[in-house]
């Protein structure tokens, strides 16, 4: 058990330090994120009194889309570079190796949060609270489970850049849910926040049980 | 005639009994009309649907914790049928709900539900077409199959505070007249029949499609054999 | 005493045989060259050989242990090197392999006297991404041997390796039971004392010195 943590923290640096050196990701993403509000702003004819109701659903909009960017990319660097393979090739478990990758890919994605809740807050006007940062960082949660799993899976398939988004946005629709009614009445909808929240916890502990589950069966030959 | 044509023409022979229990013997109903009678083949092909997913599941399962190759036809064939009464369920639904909601589409929680579910299962065959086949297809549609049925339920559950327009599940708790009762039940189990025959006929054309590879596989070894052995 | 046993490996890639009833016994301590023309199969049985992959159907015992059911076992035992080097172009020489230090469960001391061995001394701390691809390919086969490995499988680890590749290919091998696939009769020649050729997946024959006239 240890010995796995050891493995899976030894990957999550290696993923980052990589990223570090070549800042080839975050950077993308962080102005991606930028960018996808700038254009709601052309799509929605945001003022003062539509923001609050528009902007939680950009938001979402804009951190799925970068998800699957960063998720993605993930285990499709791995497959370019045919490392994937050496590192299966070890006797270390292939769970740990797939918590390590999805541990680095979290935390990118974290990096571009970073980026995209000050943004918005600046862009739209809305508050910038510790409920919308919790709702957001436990979304992430779920989300890069399930994300870093079938990015594992479509990283060993043909079409990977097709089929990416079609098996994981189903499967986030209830982060994406839970996580925008949360957002909603952080920014001053009615609904009840505290219920959200539980479910978003619900939702993270299934889906991060069940990923770890399968992640022996999408990364063992 | 075989046992698959018997089963195919059996399960016809139920669905055009069902066809003449819908409209002819089952009451018009006193506020929809006769829309209403769509009623009868959009829940028994939901249910359907929902049982030709729980095959997917087991098979899915079964196949992950034991490697059996008929457990993942099993699931092959359930996903392709179950697809098909998904898609009759959202098209019905859709031609029911444009002359009674005056919309063909509304983003409740079963609608929702039901749409991603077609999603999912469209990404299980996509998934099936795509990767590698043999052992490293089975594996991940079996994955997708997995959480895809998870899914479900937890996006129903998710959006259940949305505006709910879809009604309630009106044969357990509703006083639905008996004549209708009679028709809904004998509907459901013909569409129950014909999933099941579909199935069956399934599994046979994945069996037949699998086919070769071993089959060759054995020939090429026994020409093999008659060579001298090659190593020591 | 064999060290590998092969009954019978087929491998299919959908209606494709890629590889048809191979046969083979290894003893410990040999040496076997894979020659091949390309597309031959010699990659499909050296990634079946060193459990990377699973053939369709035939058996396959390493040191005594089913090598479909026991890979996690087997891969303590077993370096490979396959076709792509598998490196992280961002990390240096010396991190790349104390990752894999990691990976293996080996302590890092291992890592300077692997880099020495190989030839990568020097370039210890630049990233792999610099090296050029002979210096990337010594530094795999450093990685394929960073737990000292009974069993090496080798899939033309002398591509561009330079002239002293096959003194470095030597010094590898010594010790252990190699597998090795290749192009190069006179290097499998040299290094190997028996030979398996393979043509369109299936086993031409094998032979101890071979001398190949074509």
């Amino acid at each position: 058990m240890t010995n796995s943590i050891a493995i899976a923290l030894a990957v999550a640096r290696k993923d980052l330090t990589a990223e570090w050196r070549t800042r080839e990701l975050l950077p993308a993403l962080a102005q991606f994120v930028v960018l996808a509000l700038v254009i709601a702003n052309f799509g929605f004819q945001i003022d003062s009194h539509n923001a609050p109701s528009i902007a939680p659903g950009v938001l979402w909009m804009a951190l799925v889309f970068a998800g699957l960017v960063a998720f993605g990319r993930a285990f499709a660097a791995e497959r370019e570079q045919a490392s994937l393979e050496a590192m299966l090739m070890t006797p270390a478990s292939p769970v740990a190796i797939f918590a390590g990758k999805a541990l680095a890919a979290t935390l990118l994605l974290i990096g571009c949060e970073a980026v995209l809740l000050p943004a918005l807050a600046l862009f739209f006007g809305t508050p910038l609270s510790a409920p919308i940062v919790a709702a957001v960082l436990l979304a992430t949660i779920g989300m890069a489970a399930l994300g870093c799993l079938f990015s594992a899976m479509v990283a060993r398939i043909r079409a990977r850049e097709l089929l990416l988004p079609l098996l994981t946005l189903p499967l986030w629709i209830p982060f994406i849910v839970a996580g925008g009614q949360a957002v909603q009445v952080a920014m001053g909808a009615g609904g009840s926040y505290d219920q959200a929240l539980a479910l978003l916890v619900d939702f993270d502990i299934l889906f991060v049980v069940l990923t770890s589950l399968a992640a022996r069966f999408v990364l063992d030959e | 005639m075989n046992k698959y044509e018997k089963a195919a023409l059996g399960a016809v022979a139920l669905m055009l009994l069902a066809a003449g229990a819908i409209f002819l013997y089952a009451p018009t109903d006193a506020l929809q009309g006769s829309v209403q009678r769509i009623f009868y083949l959009h829940v028994s092909s939901a249910i359907a649907a929902y049982g030709c997913f729980a095959v997917v599941l087991l098979g899915s399962i079964i196949y992950l914790r034991n490697g059996s190759l008929a457990a993942d036809r099993l699931a092959r064939a359930g996903a392709l049928v179950g697809l098909v009464f998904t898609t009759v369920t959202l098209v019905m639904g859709m031609l029911w709900a444009k002359p009674i909601w005056g919309t063909f589409w509304a983003w409740d929680a079963r609608l929702t539900s039901t749409l991603v579910l077609w999603i999912l299962y469209a990404g299980y065959l996509l998934v099936r077409r795509l990767a590698e086949p043999g052992r490293q297809a089975a594996r991940f549609a079996a994955v997708v199959g997995i959480f895809g049925f998870i899914d479900v339920p937890v996006v129903h559950f998710s959006v259940t505070w949305w505006r709910t327009q879809h009604p309630g599940p009106v044969i357990v708790n509703d006083a639905l007249p008996p004549e209708m009762l009679a028709t809904f039940l004998f509907t459901m189990a013909c569409t129950l029949a014909l999933a099941a025959s579909l199935i069956a006929i399934r599994y046979r054309i994945e069996t037949l499609a699998d086919g070769p590879v071993p089959a060759v596989a054995e020939k090429a070894s026994a020409i093999t054999s008659n060579e001298p052995e090659p190593v020591r | 005493m064999s060290i590998l046993v092969a009954n019978g490996l087929t491998h299919w890639f959908g209606h494709e045989i890629a590889l048809e009833s191979i046969d083979l016994a290894i003893d410990a301590g040999e040496h076997m060259a894979v020659l091949g023309e390309n597309g031959a199969g010699k990659t499909t049985l050296l990634r079946i050989l060193a459990t990377a992959a699973r053939p369709t159907s035939g058996g396959l015992e390493i040191m005594g242990l089913d090598a479909l059911r026991e890979r996690k076992r087997l891969r303590r035992r077993i370096g490979f090197v396959a076709h792509a080097p598998g490196l992280y172009p961002a990390l240096s020489a010396k991190e790349n392999l104390e990752f894999f230090c990691t990976l293996q469960g080996v302590a890092r001391e291992r890592v300077a006297e692997t880099l020495a061995l190989v030839g990568l001394g020097q370039v210890a701390s630049r990233p792999a991404g610099q090296l050029s691809r002979g210096m990337q390919q010594r530094l795999a086969i450093g990685r394929a041997i960073l737990h000292d490995p009974k069993l090496l499988v080798l899939d033309e680890p002398d591509a561009s390796l330079g002239s002293d590749g096959p003194e470095l290919l030597e010094a590898v091998m010594h010790d252990r039971t190699v597998v090795l696939a290749t192009h190069d009769h006179a290097l499998a020649n040299r290094l190997c004392r028996r030979t398996l050729v393979l043509r369109h997946g299936r086993s031409v024959g094998t032979a101890t010195r071979l001398h190949i006239v074509q």
